[in-house]
């Protein structure tokens, strides 16, 4: 029992007292060594007839134990030093309190005798020692963390655990995770661009210290893939933290697949819609022409409103696709330098026969000297055509709409202003909504309630803003800006896009949501 | 060099009728084929001034016949204008490549044969090439 109790109560040997306990034993046999080397300068000196009781026997005696003493600690000291330097370094890497202080591998002394490396190296494995170490300890020691490892597993969301350079040291079975020639894991997800992911982690490692930055709608394969799966993805980064990038990314293909399903079957369904109304118009154009001279007036006024009424509905097809795409992310302007006199241009037939068909008078001023803007041409010809659609619509019989525009800062501002029914305060914050249609208006004009919703968007794709002013039973004025291409002529050019071919002066692209004024 | 004659590949017969009468009309040479290969046939032998290509077609598709005609070193038809002329929505990287490769690309519904005829009319100009 006794001798059990000595057992327990006894310290388990720590590697920081070894050196001690060396160094102890070191002077002990030391100090014995020396009496013995006195003890035989003693023996010696009475064999050569000194007389032992005299006092220079007895100060030679403590002559050479001094000295001797002195010499070897000397000696000792110095010869112990690196060992005492290891000592410290091994008890440092094996996480314990080094009782000494850890020695410096630059001293001169250790870059001229070749100790340094030796010290450099237990150094720089320190750290990844003691990672290891406790990844070990996880796994064989703690039945709760194997636990939550095998849950991590089983769950469909993906865990990943880089370090700050994006090396990947944990992913669960679930993570967007592809193994490279090397069979080094790499991160499967197709960010906006190429970079997206790993500028953001640069740029954690140089300014944070804590950073969080969530991207959705993160596909893992392009379209078509079989195994597409689409993420909401979370990374988390903390420095010098032993998971310094934490990655999850939430499978939410359930909810975006259909999305993506349903803008194949618009664009289908716009593919056939459309052909029907090329041969609408398209006839209707024929038989204008050849028929110019035969038919009467009124006959000539009917045929206008079959004109205006096929060219409405390729708009507002147009409309349900671009939303479509929109909503999904995929409707992309491409800016080049253009003329908004000159996009107008393109509708401009038939916006005037709308006006004429509908009896409104239009107008359209833009001033000469307008500096160019930075615009994709199609996109803002619909915004135009839709705003003066709009105008014309809500207009009263002969009544007036007017288009112009104006320079202001760094940016090119067309208003589109009309005398019609106006718009009450109440519902002018919802005008830009999806689906909104105000109450009267869905009583009395037809439509479809995206085209604001669409203009806003294409506006703000180029960096504009668009807003409304108007006084119910006076009208309405609707402005849009967009920015003057030389204010951002070299941001385009720093997205140089080399595919750019047909559209000759433009140079980015700009996806919706990330406007190119980042 | 004014444009004079024209090869439409167009499979819809409503729509190739009506561009063959509205550009006939205006005094083009017009021949019209219905799918992919014997429009890429027609065109490699008899000189056209202007091709207009169709993106859906039987037989071979619009970018099928653009690859063939000038996917590689040479351009097999260099002294052909080409206008895509499509209601196909295509994603943007497909349509960019395509359009590298054309004078124009145009939506169908969008262009009446009198805005078509202006388009190939404003080829002849000597203004640059490549005004959608």
């Amino acid at each position: 029992m006794a001798v059990e109790a000595e057992q327990k109560s006894r310290p388990e040997p720590q590697i920081r007292d070894y050196w001690r306990r060396y160094q102890r034993t070191a002077r002990v046999i030391v100090i014995l060594m020396e009496i013995i080397v006195t003890l035989i300068v003693g023996l010696a000196l009475m064999f050569s007839d000194i007389d032992p009781s005299g006092r220079a026997f007895w100060a030679t005696m403590a002559a050479t134990l001094l000295a001797g003493c002195a010499l070897n600690f000397f000696i000792l000291d110095f010869l112990l030093t690196p060992l005492r330097d290891l000592a410290m370094a091994v008890t440092n890497a094996a996480g314990e309190k080094p009782t000494d202080a850890l020695a410096n591998p630059n001293a001169p002394r250790y870059s001229k005798n070749g100790f340094k490396p030796l010290l450099q190296f237990i150094y720089e494995h320190t750290r990844s020692e003691e990672d290891s170490k406790t990844e070990e300890g996880k796994e064989s020691a703690d039945p709760q963390l194997k636990r939550l490892e095998s849950a991590l597993h089983e769950t469909s969301t993906g865990f990943i655990i880089m370090d700050a350079h994006g090396k990947i040291q944990f992913a669960n079975h679930a993570a967007p995770v592809k193994h490279d020639t090397n069979d080094v894991p790499q991160l499967e997800l197709l960010f906006e661009t190429n970079s997206t992911f790993s500028d953001w982690l640069a740029n954690c490692r140089e300014t944070a210290v804590r950073s969080e930055q969530s991207w959705i709608r993160v596909p893992n394969r392009v379209v078509g893939d079989e195994e597409r799966r689409i993420f909401n993805v979370t990374a988390n980064y903390e420095k010098g933290s032993a998971a310094e990038v934490v990655v999850v990314a939430y499978d939410a293909t359930g909810v975006f697949q259909p999305e993506d399903d349903e803008l194949d079957f618009i664009s289908f369904a716009a593919h056939e819609l459309r052909g029907p109304i090329t041969v609408i118009r398209g006839y209707l154009d024929v038989l204008e022409m050849e028929l110019d001279d035969k038919l009467q007036e009124d006959q000539r006024e009917l045929f206008k409103r079959l004109i205006v009424s096929a060219n409405r509905l390729s708009g507002y097809i147009n409309n349900i696709l671009n939303t479509s795409k929109y909503d999904r992310r995929h409707l992309q302007v491409h800016l080049g330098e253009e003329n908004i006199s000159k996009i107008y241009d393109s509708i401009k037939d038939d916006m005037e026969l709308r006006a004429q068909s509908q009896r409104r008078l239009l107008s359209v001023e833009f001033p000469p000297d307008l500096p160019t803007i930075a615009a994709d041409r199609s996109s803002l010809s619909e915004v135009l055509s839709n705003l003066i659609d709009n105008a014309l619509k809500y207009s009263n019989d002969g009544g007036a709409v007017s288009v112009t525009a104006a320079t202001e800062g760094n940016f090119v501002k067309v208003s589109v202003t009309d005398n019609g029914i106006g718009i009450p305060s109440s519902v002018v914050g919802n005008l830009f909504h999806k689906f909104y249609r105000s109450h009267r208006s869905r009583e009395t004009v037809a439509g479809t309630g995206i085209g604001l919703y669409l203009c806003k968007a294409i506006v703000e794709s180029h960096g504009g803003q668009i807003g409304v002013t108007s006084t119910e039973g006076q009208g309405s004025t609707f402005t849009f800006t967009v920015p003057v291409y030389a204010s951002v002529k070299d941001k385009l050019q720093a997205n140089d896009y080399t595919n750019a071919g047909l559209i000759t002066s433009s140079d980015g692209w700009i996806k919706n949501h990330s406007k190119y004024i980042s | 060099m004014a444009i004079k004659s024209i090869l439409v590949i167009e499979d819809d017969r409503f729509i190739g009728e009506m561009y063959v009468r509205s550009l006939k009309h205006e005094g083009y040479d017009v021949d019209w084929v219905v799918d992919g290969h014997d429009g890429l046939v027609a065109v490699t032998s008899k000189p056209y001034d202007l091709m207009m290509l169709d993106i859906m077609l039987p037989e071979m598709r619009g970018p099928e016949i653009l690859k063939a005609l000038r996917g590689g070193k040479v351009d097999k038809i260099p002294n052909t204008r080409v206008i895509v002329m499509t209601n196909f929505d295509q994603d943007n990287e497909s349509r960019m490549a395509m359009q590298h490769d054309v004078d124009a690309y145009l939506i169908k519904a969008e262009i009446t044969p009198r805005k078509l005829i202006e388009v190939i009319k404003s080829f002849d100009a000597p203004a640059p090439v490549g005004e959608q």
